[in-house]
C-alpha cells in the first residue's frame, strides 16, 4: 500500500498542474491580503485571515479538479489496465488514490495556513494580534485553525461525492460540475433550505445541510436553522462520506476494464 | 510434459448474452514462445485480460505457476509483465519516469537503462511521452512489460506500429529472453512475424480454440508445390498427369512436390514434348495459408 501511495504521489509531483495550482493559490491569497490591507473597511483583515485569505475556497476548487481526475485520467490515458494487472488488489489501488488525495489536501491546507501566517506577519503586523478574541470566545488563531479543520471535513464530504461520480461516469467533467455546484450552492440555496427544513424536519439530514458544519463550528447559533447539533453535523458528514466512498469501492471492484 | 507456467482450463466468458469465450483450455510451457492467433473479435485480448485478472469469469480456472488467478486473487501476477491492446501513457511523464513508476522496488536504475538500451529508446527516453510517435509509445509499452524481468510476458499485438528495424530488434529481444527461460504469450495479426518467433501456436476463432499444438505439426500438414508457366499450359498438364505427377487443380500448372520430385525431370519431360518453360516458382504454404485453411474449414482440432 505504501508503494502504491508513493506511485500516486509520484504522478502528482510530475504533473505541472500540481505546482501551477500551488502558485496560483499563493498569488490569489497575496492579492486578497494586499486589497484588505489597503481597504480594511471593504475587506475586514481579521475575517479574511480566518478564511486563509480566501485560500480555503480555492483549495476546494483545486481539490475537486484533482479528485475528479485521479481516477478518470487512468481511463482517459488507458493506463487503468497497467494499474490493475499487477499483484495488487483492486481495492488497494482505489484506496491508494484516496490516500494520495488526503495527503494532497493536507498539503494544500498546511501551505495556505502557513502562508496566511506569513502574510499576517508582513502585511498586518500592527493591524491585529493573533491572540485577540474573534467572534464568540476563541482567539483569531484558534478560530482560523477550527475553520480549517472543520472546513477539511466539509471538503472531504464534497470530495467523496466527486470521487464517486468520477468513478461512475469515468469522466471528470460531470464530477467537477457537481462538486463545485455542491460546495458553492450551499451559500445560494441555504435560505431556501432553511425554509424547507422548517417545514419538513427530516430534510435536515440531507447532505447539503451537512455542509453547514464549518459555519456552525464558528457560529454555534446556526443550530436553530440547521436543526442539528454541531456534533450531529460532524457525524452526518462522516456517515455520508462512508456511504459515498463505499459505493465507489464496490463500483470500482466490479468494473470490467 | 515439461514444466507448465500457465494453465487455462475451461474458461468461459460472456459479455451480456454474447459468448466471447467458450470452454477455452490450454497450457503454456516454461521458456516457450506461444502465439495466440485468430481473426478480429475471436477473443484473443479477452483471454489475455482474463489471465491478467482484469475481470471475473463465470466458469473455468486459470493458474499461474500453480497459483490461481482471478479478479480477486492477483498475487501470482507478480511474475507477469504485459502489454494489452495499446500502451497506456501518462502524457505528463517521460518514458524513463514511466519505467521508474512501474518498476518494482528491487529493480535498479541500471536495470531500467538496460531495457532502454535493448529497446534502443535512449535518444528520446527523457522526453515527455506525449511527444512520442505511435511506434515509440508501442516500444515504451513493451519496455514496461519487460522492466520487472517477469517469468511470463504477455504481449497483445506487440508489432503494432513498429518499423521493420524495431520489429527485428523486438524479435531478437524476445528470442534472447526466451533462451534465458522467459515465457511469452504473443498475439499478432502479422503472421509472417509470429512465424519467425513461436514454438507453439494456439488458434482461436469465435471464442473457441480451433488448433493447439507446435509449429512443426501445423507446417507438416501443409503442401509444397511447383508452379510452372509454359508456352502451352493445357498440354503440359496432360503430359505431366500422364507421367504420374500429381497436379493441384488451378489455372496454372501446379505440381505437388515431394522428396522424389526433381525439377530436372520435369523440364526434360516438357522440353521433349516441345513445351517451353517460361517460369518456375516453388510455393510453400506458410503459416498464413495453413491458418486461413484452418479458419475456413472451421473444424475444431485438438492437438
Amino acid at each position: 500500500m505504501v508503494t502504491l501511495v508513493r506511485q500516486e504521489i509520484f504522478k502528482l509531483v510530475h504533473k505541472k498542474s500540481t505546482w501551477a495550482t500551488s502558485i496560483i493559490l499563493l498569488v490569489i491569497m497575496t492579492i486578497f491580503a494586499v486589497i484588505s490591507r489597503n481597504h480594511p473597511n471593504t475587506i475586514d483583515p481579521k475575517t479574511i485571515f480566518v478564511s486563509l485569505f480566501t485560500g480555503f475556497d480555492w483549495i476546494v476548487l483545486f481539490m475537486i479538479a484533482a479528485a475528479s481526475s485521479i481516477i478518470s485520467m487512468e481511463f482517459q490515458y488507458g493506463t487503468i489496465k497497467e494499474l490493475l494487472y499487477r499483484k495488487y488488489y483492486r481495492g488497494e489501488i482505489l484506496v491508494s488514490k484516496w490516500l494520495a488525495m488526503v495527503l494532497y489536501s493536507i498539503y494544500f491546507i498546511a501551505l495556505a495556513f502557513v502562508y496566511s501566517l506569513i502574510l499576517k506577519l508582513i502585511l498586518f503586523n500592527g493591524t491585529f494580534q493573533l491572540s485577540e478574541t474573534y467572534g464568540n470566545k476563541h482567539s483569531i488563531l484558534v478560530t482560523a485553525l477550527y475553520t480549517s479543520l472543520s472546513g477539511f471535513v466539509a471538503l472531504w464530504l464534497v470530495l467523496s461525492l466527486v470521487l464517486l461520480l468520477a468513478n461512475l461516469f469515468k469522466s471528470s467533467a460531470a464530477a467537477i460540475s457537481v462538486g463545485i455546484i455542491g460546495y458553492f450552492a450551499i451559500n445560494v440555496v441555504s435560505s431556501m433550505l432553511i425554509i424547507a427544513i422548517k417545514k419538513w424536519t427530516w430534510l435536515k439530514w440531507n447532505p447539503l445541510n451537512m455542509m453547514n458544519y464549518p459555519n456552525q463550528v464558528i457560529s454555534p447559533s446556526l443550530k436553530h436553522m440547521t436543526l442539528l447539533s454541531t456534533n450531529e453535523l460532524l457525524i452526518g458528514s462522516l456517515v455520508y462520506m462512508v456511504i459515498f466512498l463505499g459505493i465507489s469501492y464496490s463500483v470500482f471492484k466490479r468494473r470490467n476494464v | 510434459m515439461a514444466d507448465t507456467i500457465l494453465d487455462v482450463e475451461g474458461l468461459t466468458k460472456n459479455f451480456g448474452s454474447k459468448k466471447v469465450l467458450k470452454n477455452v483450455s490450454f497450457s503454456v510451457e516454461k521458456g516457450h514462445i506461444v502465439g495466440l492467433v485468430g481473426p478480429n473479435g475471436a477473443g484473443k485480448s479477452t483471454i489475455m485480460k482474463a489471465i491478467l485478472g482484469l475481470f471475473n469469469y463465470p466458469s473455468g480456472k486459470i493458474t499461474l505457476d500453480g497459483q490461481p488467478v482471478s479478479q480477486t486473487s492477483h498475487q501470482a501476477l507478480e511474475k507477469v509483465g504485459a502489454l494489452i491492446e495499446y500502451p497506456g501513457i501518462y502524457p505528463f511523464l517521460s518514458g524513463l519516469q514511466h519505467l521508474e513508476l512501474f518498476s518494482n522496488d528491487g529493480v535498479s536504475k541500471q536495470q531500467i537503462m538496460d531495457v532502454v538500451d535493448k529497446m534502443k529508446m535512449g535518444s528520446y527516453i527523457k522526453r515527455k511521452a506525449k511527444t512520442y510517435s505511435l511506434g515509440m509509445k508501442q516500444k515504451l509499452g513493451i519496455a514496461l512489460a519487460l522492466v520487472n524481468h517477469p517469468a511470463l510476458i504477455i504481449l497483445d499485438e506487440p508489432m503494432n506500429g513498429l518499423d521493420p528495424q524495431a520489429n527485428k530488434d523486438l524479435r531478437t529481444i524476445i528470442l534472447d529472453l526466451a533462451k534465458q527461460g522467459t515465457t511469452f504469450l504473443i498475439s499478432s495479426h502479422i503472421l509472417s512475424e509470429l512465424e519467425k518467433l513461436i514454438d507453439d501456436l494456439i488458434v482461436i476463432d469465435k471464442g473457441q480454440i480451433v488448433y493447439r499444438g507446435d509449429m512443426a505439426t501445423l507446417e507438416s500438414g501443409s503442401t509444397r508445390s511447383m508452379v510452372l508457366q509454359t508456352s502451352d499450359d493445357a498440354k503440359a498438364k496432360d503430359i505431366l498427369s500422364q507421367n504420374g505427377y500429381k497436379l493441384i487443380d488451378s489455372d496454372h500448372v501446379s505440381v505437388v512436390e515431394d522428396e522424389t520430385t526433381k525439377m530436372a525431370d520435369i523440364i526434360k519431360l516438357l522440353s521433349t514434348n516441345n513445351i517451353e518453360i517460361e517460369d518456375v516458382k516453388h510455393v510453400h504454404s506458410d503459416l498464413e495459408t495453413s491458418l486461413l485453411d484452418l479458419l475456413k474449414n472451421d473444424k475444431v482440432k485438438e492437438g
